[in-house]
């Protein structure tokens, strides 16, 4: 079977990423992952649903190169902090909801990264998505403390204000350091 | 009194002043440049061909600067029509640049004369290592217009057209929002060679982030 140049650079990408399943912490789970979609005006409903919790909505998709490379420190954040449920952590996937191919790659490499917290898939035309959540694009991160508050959000639309790792975690240990 | 007039106008100098250079550049969506803003001088940057390009090199009465990245499917999306786009002011006095700033291996030199021979490139395509051109225009998503006037004054900045258009991973090209009907940066190139405003300003570049690194953080 031919495989077309943008499908193998998935694959790879998929792939490279995937290698990070294989830390202990890590290792893929057998079950099943299905992406629930939520269209934007249900996706604000659902956070108002976290209320009481911190929330970290990690904004990727399986088209993002840096998302997917970021996608496993999301993990391990869920590891050492979403546990006891006081953070409540939702990958929240950008990908084509027409795209039926790309929405059952975002599933699977979701299995594979043992993403078991909440995953979404924003059921929008993605330059929709965009607008309506006030981003260019991804990765973003947004953080909200526990009164629905959004006080961190995180993106790469200023090019000397791009966000790291780092400054997620220290978001979300100033989150916590506050609701002591 | 006089005292007090002339401190509440210093004061009011001041306030006037800081709220002024807050907002100086940053447009709607770009939070580094507004309309008006100059073309950055640059100098030597690689180019596909072998050669280098500076921007004392632009002799055209408009220039337009389009960041890229070779691996980015809302890049490889709307490749086509840029191609088309280019071809369409053929014989006219616009110049089109493509920009790759990214540091990923797909991004660099070799992977974008690649590219460029895939999908037909028919502009000059440089790599900027330094970033500084990005930096300083504020392009943080790939693909992103800027079209200069005669005064090299940035005149629009954004998006191509209304209808982002990605590149599934079987090949084909998906126009987010249908056919496109609004052409965003043929509109700004026309109105800049006839020497009036583009149309529409400024849209939002949406697609894939430029990562710039953070060494370079200003």
């Amino acid at each position: 079977m031919r495989r077309s140049i943008p499908e193998l650079g998935l694959i790879l990408v998929l792939a490279v990423a995937g290698g990070f399943a294989d830390k202990p912490a890590l290792r893929a789970q057998s079950k099943p992952i299905a992406l629930q979609p939520v269209t934007f005006a249900q996706w604000q409903q659902k956070l108002a649903g976290y209320r009481g919790h911190i929330v970290v909505v990690d904004f990727w998709a399986t088209w993002c190169g840096p998302c997917v490379e970021r996608f496993p420190h999301m993990v391990e954040l869920y590891q050492k902090y979403g546990k006891d449920g006081k953070i409540r952590f939702v990958s929240m996937s950008l990908d084509d909801p027409s795209d039926g191919p790309a929405l059952q790659h975002a599933e699977e490499f979701l299995v594979k990264q043992n993403a078991v917290f909440d995953d979404f898939r924003m059921d929008e035309i993605i330059p929709d998505a965009f607008e309506k959540l006030a981003i260019l694009g991804i990765p973003a991160v947004f953080i909200y403390d526990g009164s629905g508050k959004l006080r961190y959000r995180l993106t790469g639309d200023n090019p000397n204000r791009q966000f790291t790792n780092e400054d997620v975690d220290n978001a979300i240990k100033d989150l916590l350091a506050g609701s002591k | 009194m006089s005292q007090i007039r002339t401190r509440f106008f210093i004061a009011v100098s001041v306030a006037v002043l800081l709220a002024g250079s807050a907002g100086l550049y940053a447009g709607k969506y770009n939070q580094v440049v507004d309309i008006g803003a100059p073309l950055p001088q640059f100098s030597n940057l690689p180019a596909i061909d072998g050669s280098t390009l500076s921007s004392s090199d632009l002799k055209e009465d408009v220039v337009v600067l389009v960041f890229l990245a070779n691996h980015c499917p809302w890049v490889k999306g709307m490749d086509g029509d840029l191609v088309k786009l280019v071809d369409q002011f053929k014989g006219r006095s616009v110049r089109v640049v493509g920009v790759a700033v990214n540091h990923r291996e797909e991004d660099r030199l070799p992977a974008m004369k690649q590219h460029a021979a895939q999908f037909g490139y028919n502009f000059t395509y440089v790599y900027d290592e330094s970033q500084d051109l990005g930096r300083k225009l504020g392009a943080t998503h790939t693909p992103e217009y800027f079209v200069f006037n005669k005064q090299r004054k940035l005149v629009y900045t954004g998006a191509i057209y209304n209808s982002p258009a990605q590149m599934r991973t079987d090949g084909s090209v998906n126009y987010t929002r249908g056919i496109p009907t609004e052409l965003y940066v043929k509109d700004a190139i026309e109105a800049a060679l006839a020497g009036k405003p583009a149309p529409v300003a400024e849209t939002a570049a949406q697609g894939c982030t430029v990562e710039y690194e953070k060494t370079g953080s200003k």
